[in-house]
């Protein structure tokens, strides 16, 4: 072949490259990517179950936070944020000893009553006087949490020795049976499943076959003629249904900047990240183990998260849960970050992103007091590239 | 001799009787292996058979298909996650090859105390 052939031959080609149809972005909110019909079906089914709004004939509170799981994440679309706080408390005492208040109805005390509880003139739950900490919570968003859900336990703990050599010492939460956390703001639930029993549960006040019993009143049952709906209100597969949902939920998509300046200002950001050792931490990138899912299947996660437990310092401390002393936090996975709406941090205190890493504490004191002492224009383009993430 | 009869009757059913309920306990705690109860911050999933420190049938109901056993538990996973009284409902249902279990109901959690002077972390 002559090489003017070999040229025309692949110009051909470059051209058949360009003018192959662009694989269409995910939209937030969209489904995994290579799910089959069934596994789509299913999340469509589950995205039912999960907008599902439940009354008191249903078996609603009668102590609850709130109605559906949606009315906590749906902003800016289903499966995201919510504006509501919730109260948690629990007893830490300075021996280092974490009680979770079980048996007064803790950790999670709900700020609602259905009509027929009112009646008894309750229309909450109170903390009760011993609690030693008091934390208010934020929903977290939910895409990308299958994924989460798929990351082996291993690649978390190997997430502590990466730690050592940022000099930062995160490490694992455990469940009370001593399982490694990852769910939660202070990482202390293993599962997805797990996670969403509960949430059911203390949420709306929902029981199912794996908690039968109703919310208690600081460990006090409610009024027997207070109870309606079928007992349990709802059966296993019901919740298994709206898990699929958030599963085969699909992580935000990045932003990609057109414009030249905004790419080059996000790149600089991005390297900024690494420097001032916010990597450390917010890990960019974990990656799922087998799954029988091939959509979950080996994926790699940009999470900006390593699911450890991390002190943020006094000023952000709260409640203890597990092994999570009341200052210690999991890192908050960054991904789809511009998309959080309802206020940043566990508790939704910081207005925005450059408050939010401002605030850092603790084992993030010095990369805080790092980006406080950056320039304007390292810090725009610090937060441009967060902003794209 | 009839005295001595009617003892040794007495000791062997006293015997009898403590030998099926340890059977029994041993057999709920080997079952409840790979179960999973409550949710969220209150959920435990049985892994081994140490977890489990104690059990105790405080009531057992049932028919030919199903069995439904009420039990106290006492657990710990490792030290510093704590100690824990809880109360389970353990659902049995009629399978090919026997009894299995069908779900393990959460019905109460507490922390117990451990002794003073120790630390969790």
């Amino acid at each position: 072949m002559k090489t003017d052939q070999i040229f025309v031959a692949l110009g051909v080609g470059l051209l058949l490259c360009g003018c192959e149809p662009q694989k269409q972005q995910i939209q937030l909110g969209d489904p995994l990517p290579g799910l089959t019909p069934e596994q789509l079906a299913q999340f469509k089914a589950g995205k039912r179950a999960f907008q599902r709004a439940f009354t008191p004939q249903d078996g609603l509170g009668p102590l609850f936070n709130e109605v559906s799981c949606q009315e906590c994440h749906e902003d800016p679309v289903l499966g995201g944020v919510g504006d509501e706080i919730e109260i948690h408390a629990t007893k830490f005492s300075p021996s280092g000893l974490c009680d979770p208040l079980f048996h007064e109805g803790g950790p999670v005390f709900q700020t609602q009553a259905t009509p027929l509880l009112q009646a008894h003139g309750i229309t909450n739950e109170p903390v009760p006087p011993d609690a030693a900490g008091i934390g208010r919570r934020t929903p977290s968003p939910l895409f990308g949490f299958g994924l989460v859900d798929a990351i082996p336990d291993a690649a978390i703990l190997a997430n502590q020795n990466t730690n050592a050599a940022y000099g930062i010492h995160g490490h694992a939460n455990r469940t009370i049976d001593g399982r490694v956390g990852r769910f939660g703001h202070k990482a202390n639930t293993a599962t997805l499943f797990d996670f969403n029993v509960g949430a059911y549960h203390d949420e709306m006040g929902i029981t199912s076959a794996r908690e039968p019993v109703e919310n208690t009143l600081n460990g006090t049952p409610v009024p027997p003629d207070t109870v309606l709906g079928p007992q349990p209100n709802i059966s296993l597969e019901e919740i298994s249904n709206a898990t699929v949902f958030i599963q085969f939920l699909a992580p935000p998509p990045s932003q990609i900047f057109t414009n030249y300046q905004d790419r080059t200002l996000a790149k600089r950001g991005q390297n900024l990240f690494t420097s001032l050792q916010c990597a450390g931490c917010h890990v960019p990138e974990m990656k799922t183990g087998p799954s029988a899912v091939p959509a979950l299947n080996y994926k790699l996660v940009a999470l900006y998260s390593d699911l450890l437990v991390h002190d943020l310092g006094t000023n952000l401390a709260d409640i203890c849960l597990g092994e999570a002393h009341p200052s210690e936090f999991r890192t908050a996975p960054l991904m789809g970050l511009r998309f959080h709406v309802d206020g940043l941090l566990h508790d939704a205190s910081a207005t925005n992103v450059q408050e939010a890493i401002e605030r850092h504490g603790g084992e993030a004191q010095k990369s805080a007091d790092e980006f406080k002492a950056l320039n304007d224009d390292n810090k725009k383009a610090l937060l441009k590239f967060l902003d794209s993430i | 001799m009839k005295r001595f009869v009617y003892l040794t009757v007495i000791l062997l059913a006293g015997v009898f009787t403590l030998s099926a309920q340890t059977n029994e306990v041993d057999r709920l705690k080997s079952d409840l292996i790979g179960q999973t109860m409550g949710g969220r911050h209150e959920c435990w999933k049985f892994q081994s058979v140490d977890q489990i420190k104690e059990l105790t049938v405080k009531d057992k109901t049932g028919d030919d298909q199903k069995q439904i056993y009420t039990v106290a538990l006492e657990l710990e996973a490792m030290p510093a996650c704590g100690r824990y009284a809880a109360e389970a409902r353990i659902e049995y249902e009629k399978a090919d090859a026997g009894w299995k279990i069908k779900q393990v109901g959460l019905l109460s959690l507490k922390k117990i105390n451990p002794p003073p002077g120790a630390t969790e972390k």
